[in-house]
């Protein structure tokens, strides 16, 4: 008995081992698969490019951080279609200032103004570099006296 | 210069010795003597006297140089779109491992889980005491004694880069095509002598970060930013004494 006792104890003991391996693993990639783009939409930031490099924006910031609907945005102020913002000439700052896109809540009392906190949503030319996993060119980042040989 | 001709050196005084400089001194002397020195030691001249960390600014309407050029950065507008640095390249023809001015970034904290994003451009502060044009073996790099502005004479340049290791901001760089130290000059040739108001930078920048102008002119746009009252004008690494023109504020 005691020769069969051992084992199964051990057997038992490695289940329950694995099954906290598998809660305590597991539990991030449930959070990460309670993100539901049709709810929230894209997971992925979105970038953009102009009028300067560059601006971010993520979708789960705010619905699930600030709980807006899909139709607080779409399509009143932003058309679904990407790229669609971007195109436009009055996509800029001035715009904003007067309510347009991200204006329309970003105007200080709603949430925070659109001529403050500028690098929230700017990430410059070395954030947009840094997201895509763009090396920096030579010569740029080099600290130190010694470059340029 | 040989040995014997130092002695022939006119004295330069302690009254432009900066901080460092001191700090350095009383440790060396402590050391050695291994007696407190006491404070009348230390002073080798008069706090009033000694300029770097209390006064940023020339004395109202004491500025050097006539126009004395300066530049004041307003930090927190910065986004990193690096239209400054593109122009600059465009402008002075700075070869890709080089660079004039560049964008620096660093991650602030707000709090235990909040973080701010610093942009922070800099380039050569066209200091009134510079360090490089001090150390400077052949004077091919000198201080312009109408605007003030640290200049290259590239024909003089020997590439020693003794100026690259003095400079306390990392605002040169060595041109491999001239075989020369090269770095900002506020865009004097390409532009100021063309009668441009607006270094490259000043003028590519969309947010206003970079503020061009005439020091000594009370009326100017610089003189202006640096005098409000109830903002904070600081320059980067006082310490060293260097006096920079450049200046950062906020709005």
């Amino acid at each position: 008995m005691k020769g069969r006792n051992i084992p199964f104890g051990k057997f038992f003991s490695l289940l329950v081992l694995a099954g906290v391996l598998i809660l305590a693993v597991g539990k991030p990639s449930v959070a990460d698969e309670g993100y539901d783009e049709d709810t929230y939409g894209p997971a992925k930031p979105i970038v953009w490019t102009k009028p300067v490099k560059a601006v971010v924006f993520q979708h789960k910031i705010h619905t699930m951080g600030a709980g807006l609907e899909c139709n607080s945005c779409h399509d009143g102020i932003f058309q679904m279609e990407a790229g669609n913002a971007e195109s436009k000439d009055d996509f800029n700052m001035q715009s904003l200032y007067k309510g347009n896109y991200c204006g329309a809540c970003h105007d200080g009392s709603m949430a925070f103004a659109s001529n403050t906190r500028c690098t929230s949503c700017h990430i410059g030319v070395q954030g947009y570099n840094k997201m895509m996993g763009v090396t920096a060119k030579h010569g740029e980042g080099e600290e130190g006296h010694g470059g340029g040989h | 210069m040989k040995n014997m001709d130092f002695e022939k050196l006119s004295n330069e005084g302690t009254e432009t010795l900066p901080s460092e400089e001191r700090r350095r001194f009383l440790r060396f002397g402590l050391s050695v003597t291994g007696v407190f020195l006491g404070g009348s030691v230390l002073s080798l001249t008069s706090a009033r006297d000694a300029l770097g960390i209390s006064d940023i600014l020339p004395d109202a309407k004491k500025f050097p140089y006539k126009p004395h050029y300066s530049m004041v950065i307003i930090q927190n507008r910065c986004v990193d779109c690096e239209r400054c640095m593109e122009a600059c390249t465009k402008t002075n023809d700075v070869p890709s491992y080089g660079y004039r001015t560049k964008i620096l970034d660093q991650k602030r904290d707000l709090g235990p889980s909040l973080q701010e994003q610093v942009f922070m451009p800099v380039l050569c502060n066209h200091c009134n005491r510079p360090p490089c044009v001090r150390v400077c073996p052949t004077t091919a790099t000198y201080k312009d004694k109408t605007n003030g502005i640290v200049m290259m004479d590239y024909k003089r340049c020997i590439g020693c880069k003794t100026c690259m290791a003095a400079c306390p901001y990392n605002a040169r760089y060595f041109k491999e095509t001239n075989r020369a130290i090269d770095k900002c000059n506020f865009c004097f040739d390409t532009r100021l002598s063309k009668g441009e108001k607006l270094t490259a930078c000043a003028a590519a920048c969309p947010a206003g970060v970079r503020n061009f102008g005439d020091l000594s002119d009370t009326e100017s746009n610089v003189y202006k930013l640096v005098h409000r009252p109830d903002k904070v004008v600081w320059v980067l690494r006082p310490e060293t004494g260097a006096l920079p023109n450049v200046f950062y504020t906020t709005d």
